[in-house]
C-alpha cells in the first residue's frame, strides 16, 4: 500500500517537478555553482616555484588583499563607482521621465535610442570615444577650428575620462528601471498634489521622487556593481591611471599569472555585491526589477 | 521517428570516423596535420599558407597574447594538444626547467645556418637544444622630435620631470620595472629586497610622467599625438615612424631590454616530424622575409636580411643594430616571492 502510494506520489509530484525544474537546476549547477566553487577553491590554493597552481591550502591570498596599496585601489574604485552612479541618476532621471511622459510614437523612438547602442560591442564604442576625445580627435579639431583654443585640450587618460566612459556604458541600466518606475506612476496623484496647492518642486520631491525611489535604487545597484569591474573602460580611457577592482583581477589572471590571488579578489567582489544586494532588499527593493 | 533518430546517429558516427581518418596518419592522401600555438599578430599568414602548400600538411593555428597565457593553456590542455609553440626567452627557460619541451632534432634543421650566430646559444637554452630563434625586439624609446626639445638618450631621461604627462609606456610590469632597474645600472632580474625597495622608490617618480599604459597598440597614441615620448617595442616604434617621420627611435645608453621568441616543441607532441619541418621552413629565408615584412620585429635570419632592400637595412628601428642586442639584457624567470614584490611595486604605481 505504502509502496503504491509513494509510487503514485512520485508520478504526481516528484516526476513533473524533476522534468520541469530539473533542466534549469542542472544548468544552474553546471554554469553557476560549479564555476563559483572552482573560483572559491582556487582562492585558497598556492603557487609552486614555476607559478603553477597547487592544491595546498593557504589563506595568504586573502591576507595579501589587506595590503594598503590594494585598499587604496578599492577606495579609488568605489569613488569612481559612486560618482558614476550619481551622474547616471542626474542624467538618467530627467531622460527617463521624459520618455515615460511623452506620447506614444515618439516614446518608442526614444526608448530605442537607449536600446540600440547595446547592439554594438561596448569595446568598440569605448574605442570610439578614445579617437573622439584624442588630441587630434573631433572635439579638439572643432575647438581649434573655431579658435576657442589654440593648443589641443588634454581630455584623454584621466580619472574623469574613465568616469565619462563608465557613465556612457552604464546609463541604460539606470534609465530602464527608472523608466519602469516612472511609467507606473499614477497621474491622478500628481493632479491631486497640484489641486491641493503643492508647487511643482514640492510635488516632485514629496510625491514623484518617493514613488519612483525603487527605480533609483535598482538603477543605482545595476550601475554601481558593474562599475567596480569594468576594467576595459579604465584601461582604454583611463590609460591605466585609474584602475578599478576589475583591473586588479584581470592583471592577476594575465600578466601577474597569479590565479589564486585573482580568485581571492573575485570572491571579495562577489561578497561586496551580495552585501549590496542584501542592503537593497532590506531597504525594500524589489528583486524583480534587478532582472533576477 | 525512431528511424529518423537512428539515421542521424549513423550519419554522425560516419562523420566522426571520417574525421579520425583524416587526422590519423600520413598514409592518407594529405600529409597529416600540425597544431601550432603562436603569438597573435606575429607570424605571417602567407608564410603558413606557403608551408601548407609545399608540404601538404594542414596547419591549425591557435594564438595567445602573453607568455603567461601560453604557459597556463599548455598546463591545462592535455599533452599533445600542440605541436609547435613560440615562447619568449624566459618562458623557454621555465619550460626547460619543468621538463616540458622535446629536444629538437638538429639534423633536420638544414636552415639553421641562416640564423645569425649572435642569436644562438643564449643563457636560457645553451646549445639551442630545445629552441631556435624566430624574431625578437627591444623595448626602445620613441620620441616625437617635433614636440620634444629634450635630447632623450637613456631610460633614465624618461624620469625627467620635464616630461610630465607625456609618456606612453608598455602596460607590462616586468618591462617598466625592468627599465627602471636599467636606468639605475642594475639588472632587470634583481631579487635582493633592499635593492628592489630602492627601485620601487624610483619607479614612483615615473608616475607623473606616464599618461598612458598600453601594450596592445602604444603606437597609436604616438601617431595621434596624445603622447610625445614612448617606451615601446621596437616594431611598434618602427611602424609609428613610418606613419609620422617626426618620430625618432632611440636605443637607451644603459643597454636595452631585449627579448627573443623561439620555436619549440612541447613534450608529447603528436606530430613531431611535421613540427620539425614546419620549424625548418620558418627558418628559411623566404619565410623569414614574409614574416618581417608583415611584422617588422628584429630578425635573426641573416639570409632573409640579405634579400631585404636598402630601406629596411638602413632603418635602425626595423633592423636593430647588433650592438643593441649584444649590449641588452633578457628577462629571467624570477622566484615567486620576487614576482610578488614586483607586483606590489606595480600596484603602487597604478593606484
Amino acid at each position: 500500500m505504502s509502496r503504491k502510494k509513494s509510487k503514485h506520489e512520485f508520478r504526481a509530484n516528484t516526476l513533473p517537478a524533476m522534468l520541469t525544474v530539473g533542466p534549469v537546476t542542472l544548468i544552474m549547477i553546471l554554469l553557476i555553482a560549479v564555476p563559483l566553487l572552482y573560483v572559491a577553491v582556487m582562492s585558497v590554493c598556492s603557487l609552486d616555484e614555476y607559478y603553477n597552481v597547487t592544491f595546498k591550502f593557504t589563506l595568504s591570498n586573502y591576507t595579501r588583499l589587506l595590503n594598503a596599496d590594494y585598499i587604496k585601489i578599492y577606495i579609488q574604485s568605489i569613488v569612481i563607482a559612486l560618482v558614476t552612479t550619481v551622474l547616471c541618476i542626474l542624467i538618467g532621471y530627467p531622460f527617463a521621465y521624459f520618455i515615460a511622459r511623452t506620447k506614444s510614437k515618439k516614446k518608442k523612438i526614444l526608448y530605442m535610442l537607449v536600446i540600440i547602442p547595446f547592439w554594438t560591442n561596448s569595446l568598440i564604442r569605448i574605442y570610439g570615444w578614445r579617437s573622439f576625445l584624442g588630441t587630434s580627435g573631433w572635439i579638439n579639431s572643432i575647438l581649434q577650428g573655431l579658435h576657442i583654443v589654440n593648443e589641443p585640450v588634454d581630455l584623454l587618460y584621466k580619472q574623469g575620462t574613465t568616469i565619462l566612459g563608465m557613465v556612457y556604458c552604464l546609463i541604460p541600466f539606470m534609465i530602464l528601471p527608472l523608466y519602469t518606475a516612472i511609467e507606473k506612476l499614477d497621474t491622478s496623484l500628481l493632479e491631486a498634489s497640484s489641486d491641493l496647492g503643492a508647487r511643482p518642486s514640492s510635488t516632485f520631491f514629496e510625491v514623484i521622487l518617493p514613488l519612483t525611489s525603487s527605480g533609483i535604487f535598482s538603477g543605482s545597484l545595476m550601475v554601481f556593481i558593474p562599475c567596480l569591474g569594468y576594467f576595459f573602460v579604465s584601461d582604454i580611457l583611463g590609460g591605466g591611471n585609474s584602475d578599478v577592482i576589475g583591473n586588479l583581477i584581470e592583471r592577476q589572471f594575465q600578466s601577474g599569472n597569479n590565479w589564486p590571488l585573482g580568485a581571492a579578489l573575485s570572491i571579495i567582489l562577489i561578497i561586496v555585491t551580495l552585501i549590496l544586494v542584501k542592503i537593497y532588499q532590506k531597504l525594500g527593493g524589489d528583486m524583480d526589477s534587478l532582472g533576477v | 521517428m525512431k528511424k529518423k533518430i537512428l539515421s542521424i546517429i549513423m550519419a554522425m558516427t560516419m562523420a566522426v570516423s571520417m574525421f579520425t581518418g583524416c587526422g590519423g596518419g600520413k598514409d592518407v592522401a594529405s600529409n597529416g596535420e600540425l597544431n601550432v600555438f603562436i603569438w597573435t599578430e606575429y607570424v605571417s599568414e602567407d608564410a603558413i599558407k606557403a608551408f601548407e602548400d609545399s608540404s601538404g600538411i594542414k596547419v591549425n593555428v591557435s594564438t595567445y597574447s602573453s607568455n603567461e597565457d601560453m604557459l597556463a593553456k599548455l598546463k591545462s590542455e592535455s599533452e599533445g594538444t600542440y605541436d609547435v609553440i613560440l615562447p619568449s626567452d624566459y618562458a623557454v627557460e621555465n619550460l626547460i626547467a619543468q621538463d616540458k619541451l622535446e629536444k629538437l632534432n638538429k639534423e633536420s634543421l638544414s636552415n639553421l645556418a641562416n640564423i645569425d650566430e649572435s642569436f644562438l646559444n643564449k643563457d636560457y637554452d645553451p646549445g639551442n637544444e630545445y629552441s631556435v630563434p624566430y624574431e625578437g625586439g627591444v623595448a626602445c624609446i620613441a620620441v616625437n622630435k617635433a614636440k620634444v626639445s629634450k635630447d632623450i638618450k637613456s631610460y633614465d631621461d624618461l624620469f625627467d620631470p620635464e616630461l610630465k604627462d607625456q609618456l606612453v609606456v608598455l602596460d607590462d610590469y616586468r618591462a617598466v620595472i625592468g627599465i627602471t632597474e636599467r636606468s639605475m645600472d642594475l639588472s632587470m632580474n634583481e631579487t635582493d629586497p633592499t635593492t628592489l625597495s630602492k627601485v620601487g622608490e624610483k619607479l614612483l617618480t615615473l608616475k607623473d610622467n606616464v599618461k598612458l599604459f598600453d601594450s596592445d597598440s602604444p603606437k597609436s597614441a604616438l601617431i595621434a599625438g596624445d603622447c610625445t615620448v614612448g617606451m615601446i617595442w621596437s616594431a611598434e616604434a618602427a611602424l609609428a615612424k613610418d606613419e609620422n617621420p617626426d618620430i625618432e627611435v632611440v636605443y637607451p645608453t644603459e643597454g636595452s631590454y631585449v627579448f627573443l621568441d623561439n620555436w619549440c616543441i612541447p613534450k608529447g607532441a603528436k606530430n613531431y616530424d611535421n613540427a620539425m619541418s614546419f620549424i625548418n621552413y620558418m627558418l628559411s629565408a623566404d619565410a623569414a622575409k614574409m614574416n618581417i615584412e608583415g611584422f617588422p620585429y628584429l630578425c635573426p635570419n641573416k639570409a632573409a636580411l640579405e634579400m631585404m632592400g636598402e630601406d629596411y637595412i638602413n632603418n635602425t628601428a626595423k633592423n636593430v643594430p647588433t650592438e643593441v642586442i649584444s649590449g641588452g639584457e633578457f628577462l629571467k624567470y624570477l622566484d615567486a616571492d620576487t614576482l610578488k614584490t614586483l607586483d606590489d611595486m606595480w600596484t603602487k604605481l597604478k593606484e
